[in-house]
């Protein structure tokens, strides 16, 4: 018990409150220093200037350096412990991507500047679209989308605009697994369409039977991701994309699991018409806490003409930006979060062939390693070998000891775990879904198999007060209540007072 | 490469799955399907090697244009303080912090980028960050269709193109209907009439063009037909222009890309998204609120998460799942340390070096446009063709601007641009529009 893994909830610094920036606040104190204006003072003459000055905090640079130092202390991350997060990808971040992502004119040039100033960053782009179309199989890709979700929104506008241009207006339906993440419907509703869920039969995939049933002439696509959200590798991929092609759909591949199959096989070649990739997930880009992301959509040449754009083209000399004649418009202000898809560059480049042939059998073996030596503590969801990630459930232990997967995972944070992912697929009780990544030991994975262990047998323990836990970090477990009659926003004490309702 | 997996451990592993290979860990997968000679990439680079290769590319890109573009993306001074605060790794390298836990650090500053944010642009609800301004624009007007159940949007023509062709993509334009109303001597018309079927007005503070107005009367005729009102505000400028909530707005949208994110070719940014309580269910995104724990300390967490599209699905208030809670991150810190002088500062430099620089253009025959409207961005009007001249005025290390129209330039100036700057940048102009 000696890995990374175990010791990780060391440097989380508990004690008393961090107060806020604002409470730091003394009038008179400030950081910033700027050059004695060195021009002429002309009078400003204008009715949207402001006779007073802003209200913001006034504080010392060393108190605020301090401030935000302690808080940091106060937070979890990929470079302090694992997170075992289930379709969240927290693989390790290379710290070389953040030196070049912080070269001159990567980091400090304006989005308008001409291309004819910017070649190096239009061939970023090129460059990475053409690893990215090789690892997904597909012709052409936009970097305009910023997240995932918005790569899932651009693919629905292409299917839309795609059907459209076919005078095929009827489609209207976009087919959605009843174990899909909530942007697929959420986007879907988005782009105009209607959810139809398919639903998943007891080995943990897509009903065929009733996805037949369910395609029919107003079918405008189906939204997927393989492996599934549990993990699971849908081994009859060519016969649900057949059934949407033959009815005249098309099949979208949400991405946020690619990582299980990079260099295993492709999405092009299952298929799929349209796919996201979460650069922040699979290659490696930093999460920030939530963001940024990156959600590049890559295409069948059928559909190029209608990415968003402008995108990256290569002429004999140089790149210049193209606007796909079709295009169902722009994503983005400008060229989406280019330095997140320079950081996702790096990354692939170090890896090469050598790294990317392997990146999904490292992915899967951790995870079958992980899963394997689970099951003896927690039974599975599924009898079946599981891709990058899988789902345990402890609905017996709810039964016989009112343990729940959320206790689970709070009890697991005051280990120097990360919880995994808890109650999700929603079709699963109870449901913990575990991802190690490629970029854990097996000294860890065994680390948190025996943590788990040792949690469910105190959890069972006669005097256990399960809402106790966790016990050893910053703040204990949150009361829910409170903001649901006092919702404090913001430190005006703003209360909305109609949730009391 | 980093992947840590010794032969020892292999074996280990190999031995725990009853396997001998990598390749029967997929024995379940249809062999038409599998890869049989991998991908077809470029070998693997060690981090040494791979420097070379980076700085090469790099140096494709013209090196040290001094700035005068603007258009949403502004070259404000970026403090490294600001900066390396912001990527500490337990900032940069975490997840969206669901386990509230061990997750106090991101909460805590997202509670604070939510209160600045409120307390500057004088709302009371703030998300924790949108994608960009231009996304921010189109969430907006969709809070607004939802509140109004409107189906027709007003939108200042005073907007960067590029935003306009965002919420032409998001918006159903089957279904609604966009007016952009054109602006008069580069301001929005003090009589424009709005009608019971306007679900929301937008409008850009300064408008694109650089030229600002007071739009306090423009809100109110506007609110007086139920229309509710965003405003697109410029974060660099809230220092010394008076705040979108005073003017009375409802809904307040930025490109925060000035606060706290470098250039980065336009992003990663944020979206600053502000609105009063009245709209609290409809806000798109994230929400950091304060709690107590089981032993009533202080605690911040996710809340209103009803709203969200992992549990609304279908019916959530928006797809947004991936913020930009690092660059909102970025926003925090740089105005704290801004503080409000500093904050003021950067608007009143701006614009007095751009009075400056409007003078020494008119002086020098230059026509600008809307030189009495104008803040710290500004049109110009140029004999030779825009493009021609923002290419030769890159040869003399320059980026002049944005193009506007054929003949029109737009020009910004921020408190970083020095007298030395301008001088010569009027002189450069000079000679190659002249020539």
């Amino acid at each position: 018990m000696h890995s990374g893994g175990n010791a990780s909830s060391l440097p989380l610094v508990g004690g008393a409150p961090e107060p806020t920036i604002n409470q730091l606040s003394k009038p008179g104190r400030r950081a910033s220093r700027f050059p004695k204006l060195d021009v002429p003072v002309t009078e400003i003459n204008n009715s949207a200037i402001r006779n007073d000055k802003p209200s913001l905090p006034e504080v010392s640079e060393h108190d605020l350096v301090m401030h935000y130092s302690r808080l940091a202390h106060r937070n979890f991350a990929v470079d302090v412990g694992f997170y075992p997060l289930g379709s969240c990808t927290m693989k390790y971040n290379p710290r070389f991507a953040d030196y070049v992502a912080g070269l001159n004119t990567f980091a400090n040039s304006h989005p308008s500047t001409p291309s004819a100033f910017t070649q190096g960053n239009l061939e970023v782009l090129h460059e990475l679209e053409k690893f990215l179309i090789e690892i997904t199989g597909m012709d052409n890709a936009t970097f305009q989308p910023p997240a995932g979700a918005s790569g899932e929104l651009t693919g629905l506008l292409i299917i839309k605009k795609y059907l459209e241009e076919n005078n095929l207006t009827n489609k209207t339906d976009i087919i959605v697994p009843d174990s899909a993440h909530g942007t697929n419907p959420a986007s879907a509703k988005m782009a105009g369409f209607n959810v139809v869920e398919v639903s998943t039969d007891v080995r943990g995939m897509v009903n065929i039977d009733e996805l037949k049933e369910l395609v029919n002439e107003n079918t405008a696509g189906l939204m997927l991701t393989n492996p599934n959200t549990g993990g699971l590798f849908e081994e009859n991929i060519m016969e649900i994309s057949n059934t949407i092609h033959e009815n005249g759909g098309l099949v979208y591949y949400d991405g946020a699991n690619l990582n299980a199959i990079v260099g295993v096989c492709r999405p092009g070649d299952m298929g799929f018409d349209i796919v996201h990739s979460n650069l922040h997930k699979t290659f490696a880009t930093p999460h920030g806490g939530g963001g940024p992301g990156s959600g590049p959509v890559a295409v069948k040449a059928f559909l190029k003409e209608y990415l968003p754009g402008p995108i990256v083209e290569k002429y004999e000399n140089n790149y210049e930006w193209y606007m796909p004649k079709l295009s169902i418009g722009r994503m983005h202000g400008y060229h989406g979060n280019f330095l997140v898809a320079l950081r996702a560059l790096v990354y692939m480049k170090l890896l090469g062939k050598e790294g990317l042939d392997t990146l999904g059998s490292y992915a899967v073996l951790n995870a079958r390693y992980l899963s394997s030596i689970i099951s003896k503590v927690i039974p599975l969801a599924y009898n079946e070998p599981c891709m990058h990630e899988f789902v345990a459930t402890v609905k017996d232990l709810k039964k016989s000891h009112k343990i729940k997967a959320y206790d689970v995972g709070k009890a697991l944070l005051d280990k120097g775990f990360h919880s995994p992912t808890i109650y999700f697929p929603l079709i699963i009780e109870e449901a913990l879904m575990f991802e190690p990544t490629e970029t854990q030991t097996v000294d860890t994975l065994d680390d948190l198999a025996e943590t788990l262990k040792l949690i469910i047998d105190e959890l069972q323990g006669d005097d256990v007060s399960l809402e106790e836990y966790p016990k050893n970090l910053p703040v204990g477990r949150p009361n829910e209540l409170i903001p649901a009659k006092h919702l404090t926003v913001n430190w005006g004490d703003f209360e909305l007072l109609e949730l009391t309702e | 490469m980093f992947v840590p997996h010794s032969e020892i451990d292999l074996k280990k592993m190999f031995e725990e799955l009853s396997i001998s290979s990598l390749d029967d860990l997929f024995t379940h997968i249809p062999e038409t399907l599998k890869l049989n000679d991998g991908l077809n990439v470029p070998p693997s680079l060690s981090e040494l090697e791979s420097i070379s290769d980076f700085e090469n590319l790099e140096s494709k890109n013209i090196q040290n244009l001094i700035c005068f573009a603007g258009g949403g993306h502004y070259d404000v001074y970026l403090p490294q303080t600001v900066k390396s605060l912001t990527m500490r790794p337990e900032f940069m390298t975490s997840y969206t912090p669901y386990q509230a836990e061990i997750s106090q650090g991101i909460l805590q500053v997202l509670f604070e980028y939510q209160s600045l944010i409120c307390d500057l642009t004088d709302m009371e609800l703030a998300n924790a960050s949108l994608y960009d301004g231009a996304t921010s624009v189109a969430e907006a007007i969709s809070v607004a269709i939802n509140k109004t159940k409107r189906d027709n949007v007003v939108i200042s023509n005073g907007f960067n193109p590029n935003t306009k062709e965002v919420v032409n993509t998001l918006l159903d334009r089957k279904k609604f209907n966009i007016n952009y109303v054109d602006l008069v001597n580069y301001l929005f018309p003090e009589d424009y009439v709005f009608s019971q079927d306007d679900a929301a007005f937008v409008v850009s503070l300064p408008h694109y063009e650089g030229s600002a107005q007071d739009l306090t009367s423009i809100v109110h005729n506007a609110k007086a037909a139920g229309v509710i009102t965003i405003c697109y505000a410029d974060p660099s400028m809230l220092g010394i222009l008076k705040s979108p909530g005073s003017m009375g707005f409802d809904i307040v949208v930025a490109e925060g890309q000035s606060m706290g994110s470098p250039l980065s070719f336009g992003g990663p940014t944020v979206g600053w998204f502000a609105t009063r309580k009245e709209l609290a269910r409809l806000v798109p995104g994230r929400i950091i609120g304060e709690s107590r724990d089981s032993n009533n300390t202080k605690t911040y967490v996710m809340t209103l998460r009803a709203r969200e599209q992992d549990i609304r699905r279908e019916k959530a208030s928006s797809n947004i799942c991936t913020n930009q809670t690092l660059n909102a991150i970025g926003s925090t810190i740089h105005l704290s340390w801004l503080g409000p002088e500093g904050l003021y500062e950067i608007g009143y430099q701006a614009i007095q070096k751009a009075s400056y620089m409007k003078q020494l253009l008119a002086d020098n025959n230059f026509n600008v446009l809307n030189h009495t409207s104008s803040l710290r961005e500004f049109l110009i009007e140029t004999d030779k063709s825009a493009e021609e001249v923002i290419l030769e005025m890159g040869a003399k290390g320059f980026l002049a601007g944005i193009k506007y129209d054929d003949n029109q330039i737009l020009v910004a100036v921020t408190e970083k641009r020095t007298k030395a700057q301008i001088d010569y940048y009027v002189d450069s102009l000079v000679e190659v529009d002249n020539a």
